[in-house]
């Protein structure tokens, strides 16, 4: 039985991750799993300096959802590097940082910093973030700005390139296939959907930002469709996410197409539960007599 | 795996008390456990309770109903309870010395275990319980047993001394006679609590403010303190009261 694959020049253990802005730095997840025992951890959006994030409420529940507006928050690549990553490596785990600069340079600089850096086999370029003012969706939403900063990424990125797209564009696959062309190795689809809470005791937005990005069980069947129109229009390899919440989701998610998956929110509420659904795969895998995950990958497109 | 061992006791207006069975003991006070409500995905996320008292592995939780999710857990039938912690920083402890706890609503909550453990290490304590009105307070005999002095105000003056414990009671909490100062309750009463302490005796607030994950994971429930934000979760929910920027706190 075997449950690897393989994105860019990497080789996973295991399809199952866990997805940038759910799962800390690794280390506040180890207090409850083994975070070695899951395919990769995908950090928290990184930029060149700190970042303190958005002010005021960050975070509301919504039906069977959660909206947040944290503003990518985040030590910053020095601290990183010196704190964050020793850890991860340390416990056996792979580590993938999200990179979430302001700029074209400032992500560029990240890219070719990042993939320069020993133990770090992969990384995952945010176009996608709805909570920042400057760069974030910007990129993610303009196809001109999109291909110009994938080009100027993949000059400099050593290592294997993700880019994580947003879902709030007219056409997803556009951008997937547009990151296909620029020589991206992998896409994680998607990112959180815009959305909104107000507040009808103060009669204002519950967020200072108005408007917060939509996670959970809520979005999961229109990330679905999402990652099987990407699917069906790249050859390279798709990280699926957007609500997942139990095995049977992530099955879903990989029949569509998806290489790999990400859990998310559900992290919030089973710190453990990334952990747990990598024994569930290797369950399935000997109960159904699956030797390789591959088999499965893909099975819901028309052949 | 936990046990809610009997069915949610009222202990007040909107109050239950829950007692529930740990897979494991060890818990300080100051510290919350995050409690699933429910089984499916409306309430998604878990909410999070200060520890009320505990002994060995059963700890004693005082909820409030203010919503669904609560709701839910006031009428939970007694058996399996899904569970995460205790967890979060604590309250520090002093041994043989002269305190002071406030707590307003439901923020009395995690002051009764301090104060047990307080009383324990021999310090003398001034407690002052702050309600809505007479039906809000809860386990009121609890706190007589480890208070040496019991003050209770409400709001509209059905029990106690009537009006906001800041205003009645503010030459009591700026009395410098204090080695320390505890308080835990609505933002706005901690924040006038840190402001009519003596400015020598340290002042710790437990922040109750909206928590995501409550593990440290998603940065939501972040406060904001001169050294920078802070998640309320794992580093806190106890604070310096004078490290917090008050003003910056969400509404």
């Amino acid at each position: 039985m075997n449950s690897e694959i393989k994105i860019g020049g990497l080789t996973l253990k295991n399809p199952i991750t866990v997805a940038s802005g759910t799962a800390g730095y690794g280390e506040e997840l180890s207090g409850y799993m083994d975070i070695s025992k899951i395919g990769a951890i995908f950090t928290k959006g990184l930029s060149l300096e700190p970042r303190k994030g958005n002010a005021g409420n960050r975070i509301i529940e919504t039906p069977a959802g959660v909206l947040n507006s944290i503003g990518l928050e985040n030590v910053g690549l020095e601290k990183f590097l010196n704190e964050k990553l020793p850890f991860i490596k340390k416990s056996g785990a792979v580590a993938i940082p999200n990179i979430a600069g302001h700029s074209i340079e400032e992500n560029i600089e990240l890219c070719r910093i990042l993939s320069e850096t020993d133990g770090i086999d992969a990384v995952e370029l945010n176009v996608s973030c709805p909570n920042v003012k400057q760069g974030g969706i910007a990129f993610g939403t303009d196809l001109d700005i999109f291909s110009d900063l994938l080009r100027k990424a993949r000059k400099v990125t050593k290592c294997a390139l993700i880019v994580k797209l947003s879902p709030n564009v007219t056409d997803v696959t556009s951008f997937a296939v547009a990151a296909e062309r620029e020589g991206v190795d992998a896409i994680s689809a998607i990112n959180t959907f815009l959305g909104m809470k107000i507040n009808t005791r103060t009669r204002r937005p519950h967020f200072n930002n108005k408007v917060a990005g939509l996670s959970g069980p809520a979005i999961k069947p229109m990330a679905l469709r999402i990652v099987y129109q990407v699917c069906s229009r790249v050859k390279i390899p798709v990280i699926g996410l957007g609500g997942i919440s139990n095995f049977e989701d992530i099955l879903e998610f990989l029949m569509a197409g998806a290489t790999a998956i990400s859990i998310g929110t559900m992290n919030m509420i089973d710190p453990a539960v990334s952990e747990k659904m990598v024994a569930e795969l290797e369950r399935y895998m000997n109960e159904e007599k699956i030797e390789s995950i591959y088999e499965i990958i893909g099975s819901a497109q028309d052949k | 795996m936990a046990t809610l061992l009997e069915k949610p006791v009222t202990v007040a207006k909107d109050h239950y008390l829950l007692k529930i069975k740990a897979d494991k003991s060890g818990s300080l006070p100051g510290q919350f456990i995050n409690i699933k409500a429910g089984e499916g995905f409306d309430p998604l996320l878990r909410r999070p309770f200060s520890i009320f008292n505990a002994h060995e592995d059963v700890l004693d939780v005082v909820i409030r109903v203010i919503g669904k999710g609560t709701s839910l857990i006031s009428r939970m039938e007694p058996g399996f309870i899904d569970i995460v912690g205790p967890t979060g920083k604590g309250f520090t402890m002093e041994n043989d010395k002269n305190l002071l706890l406030v707590g307003g609503g439901v923020g009395n909550a995690p002051l009764l275990y301090l104060m047990r453990a307080l009383k324990e290490n021999g310090n003398r304590l001034t407690y002052i319980y702050c309600a809505r009105s007479s039906d809000y307070i809860f386990l009121e005999d609890e706190y007589r047993k480890y208070a040496d002095e019991l003050i209770i105000t409400t709001d509209d003056g059905s029990a106690g001394i009537k009006g906001f414990a800041t205003d009645v009671m503010s030459h009591v909490i700026s009395d410098g006679k204090f080695d320390r100062v505890y308080t835990c309750g609505p933002d706005p009463m901690m924040h006038r609590v840190v402001k009519l302490v003596h400015e020598n005796v340290p002042v710790e607030v437990s922040v109750e403010n909206y928590f995501g994950c409550g593990v440290g994971l998603c940065v939501g429930c972040t406060v904001d303190t001169v050294d920078g934000y802070r998640r309320a979760c794992v580093d806190g929910p106890v604070f310096d009261g004078r490290k917090i920027l008050w003003e910056n706190m969400p509404r």
